[in-house]
């Protein structure tokens, strides 16, 4: 497993893909990285750089998809998001020109830079509009094949990949276009996790195991979420967990309550993530130290889990 | 530019009914923000500008024209179906049940390129297109008509600045400056002059013209497709909102609206003494 940045893992391929068609463009919002060096270097006519204007980054975008480009936005993801809000409503989502939007930072993973910078409200915005898909990165792997994927993408995807370098979990032979895998088989319960907290869940089940507690996890990494395939791999689940690093109303647990309850599932679920009662958080450390203000550390994640299954 | 400036008159009385009469029958509309228009539209599509071919709205080669003070769709609805788009007839159904588009501007209609409605968004997108063409050295034109209050939103300087340092020497902005917003008149609110400075400075050739006289915009554009700089180039036009029909110019009350009962019939009567008095 090559373990690097998913970010690295999204540009590398992006590179090669924009290497062969001139039609690739990225916008950058001034946002660089190590791996966008060679981009701008060796393909500088497919590179443009806005500057700190996320609404102007839309906008050039748009125009240029109706000119035929495949276009890539990229910047830290609470800006490309939240700040150019009202342009991904009317060009995306209203018109549906198609664009990759690609939002580094997901959940508190910019740390100590503190809630200007963290993002825990984008999965409940970008999921609450139509002709709007969300990628959640999980691993470096999957960074690379969805960006693959975009290359042929006919509506809008964002892209929410996260800062910190996670071992990979995933094999390049994945086809990710199922939006959600079984990471750990399990048989009538379920931790149902996204993006960060996979690797979170991964090792909460280890720890829970040597208490005799058998859980198996299924990443949600695709919005809207795969009804399809969670109906047939939650057949006979009784108990589901939800654990997500992002505000509760209306992300990954509001999801999955949506699910279970238009289909009259007979699964009880217990949502882990954040309350809006505990607001932003300006501690500092580390992303472990914020966990612990928000109630997601590993060891609130064992007691919230342990209790739950065992109730 | 062989076009017959009376013949284009004309046209701009013309249009100005078609668009009062809609408006009337829809009880809906933002009648004045259309008039402030007309002369502004009827150089650009009677007048010889721009490059269009109503049998192929998405002909590849078509000049793109972005209206980005969508809340003029009106005007446009009604050039469009003028000038041969669609059947005219759909501007019966203006914002009706069975019709085809509404208050706002909707990017399906044929001879329409974008959605628009919500303000600060057109010229952004066409600085994009034009942006697109020259990457891809295509020589058509990107025409974009801006409302005077849109340039209240922060994107459209922005995309100002963006379109100055890229050299979109093939994109054309249209200020339609006539100095009412929704509630006043745009110097009381926030001053927005000196606009031309504004523009100016962020690197724009700038053009202050009559937005009435289709002769003065005709000039202003006749040699657009060879212009020796590399600047964008911006039409501050100086409009009345309404203009055409006295008994709703100038007054905010109109912003938004079509006048109904003996409204609509002082706006008929005006709009024919006006025709008259020329």
């Amino acid at each position: 497993m090559n373990n690097i940045a998913q970010r690295d893992a999204f540009w590398n391929r992006i590179y090669d893909i924009a290497a062969q068609d001139r039609n690739v463009i990225l916008i950058s919002a001034d946002m660089g990285a190590p791996s966008l060096d060679k981009y701008r270097k060796d393909l500088p006519a497919q590179f443009v750089n806005v500057g700190i204007a996320e609404q102007n980054a839309v906008l050039i975008g748009s125009g240029l998809a109706l000119k035929g480009k495949k276009v890539y936005l990229y910047a830290i993801a609470p800006f490309i998001t939240l700040r150019c809000l009202e342009q991904i409503r009317v060009e995306c989502s209203i018109m549906n020109i198609p664009m990759t939007i690609v939002g580094v930072g997901a959940g508190m993973s910019y740390q100590d830079s503190g809630p200007t910078h963290h993002v825990l409200e984008d999965i409940t915005i970008m999921r609450s509009m139509p002709n709007i898909t969300i990628h959640n990165i999980t691993d470096s792997v999957m960074a690379s094949e969805v960006a693959g994927m975009s290359y042929n993408i006919k509506n809008t995807t964002y892209v929410r990949i996260d800062r910190e370098v996670f071992p990979d979990i995933y094999s390049p032979d994945t086809d990710f276009r199922t939006g959600a895998a079984v990471v750990k088989k399990g048989e009538d319960c379920y931790l149902l996790t996204t993006g960060c907290m996979t690797h979170a869940a991964l090792h909460a089940v280890k720890r829970l195991e040597q208490k005799n507690i058998h859980v198996g996890i299924i990443d949600i990494y695709t919005f809207p979420i795969n009804e399809e395939f969670l109906l047939e791999t939650l057949k006979g689940a009784r108990k589901v967990v939800s654990i997500e690093e992002h505000f509760l109303p209306g992300a990954l647990g509001s999801a999955v309550g949506e699910l279970i309850l238009d289909n009259d599932m007979p699964i009880k679920l217990k949502r882990l993530g954040i309350r809006h009662a505990k607001g932003f958080c300006y501690k500092y450390g580390g992303r472990e130290t914020i966990r612990e203000f928000y109630g997601l550390d590993r060891e609130s994640l064992d007691r919230e889990i342990e209790l739950f299954l065992t109730d | 530019m062989t076009a017959d400036i009376s013949s284009l008159k004309n046209k701009s009385y013309e249009l100005r009914k078609m668009v009062l009469d809609m408006c009337i029958k829809a009880e809906t509309g933002h009648v004045t923000s259309s008039l402030s228009s007309v002369d502004i539209m009827v150089a650009l599509y009677y007048g010889g500008i721009l490059k269009y071919d109503t049998e192929n709205p998405h002909w590849a080669d078509r000049d793109r024209f972005i209206l980005s003070k969508g809340q003029a769709s009106p005007l446009l609805y009604t050039v469009l179906a003028d000038a041969g788009f669609f059947d005219p007839s759909e501007l019966d159904r203006f914002a009706q049940r069975d019709g085809i588009f509404g208050v706002h501007l909707q990017w399906d209609v044929p001879g329409v390129e974008l959605t628009s409605g919500s303000l600060g968004h057109g010229f952004g997108v066409a600085a994009g297109i034009a942006l697109g063409a020259m990457m891809d050295k295509d020589l058509f034109m990107v025409f974009t008509l801006l409302g005077d209050g849109e340039c209240y939103e922060g994107s459209i300087w922005e995309t100002a600045m963006f379109a100055a340092h890229n050299n979109l020497n093939n994109l054309v902005a249209i200020v339609d400056r006539n100095y009412l917003c929704v509630t006043d008149f745009t110097e009381n609110i926030v001053a927005l002059e000196p606009m031309e400075d504004k523009w100016r400075a962020c690197g724009w050739n700038v053009k202050r013209v009559n937005g009435h006289s289709i002769k003065d915009i005709l000039e202003a554009l006749a040699f657009v497709r060879s212009r020796r700089s590399h600047k964008p180039l911006v039409l501050i036009a100086d409009t009345v909102k309404g203009e055409g029909i006295d008994c709703l110019t100038n007054d905010p009350i109109w912003h938004g609206q079509a006048p109904k009962g003996k409204d609509a019939e002082a706006a008929r009567v005006c709009l024919l003494m006006r025709q008259n008095d020329e």
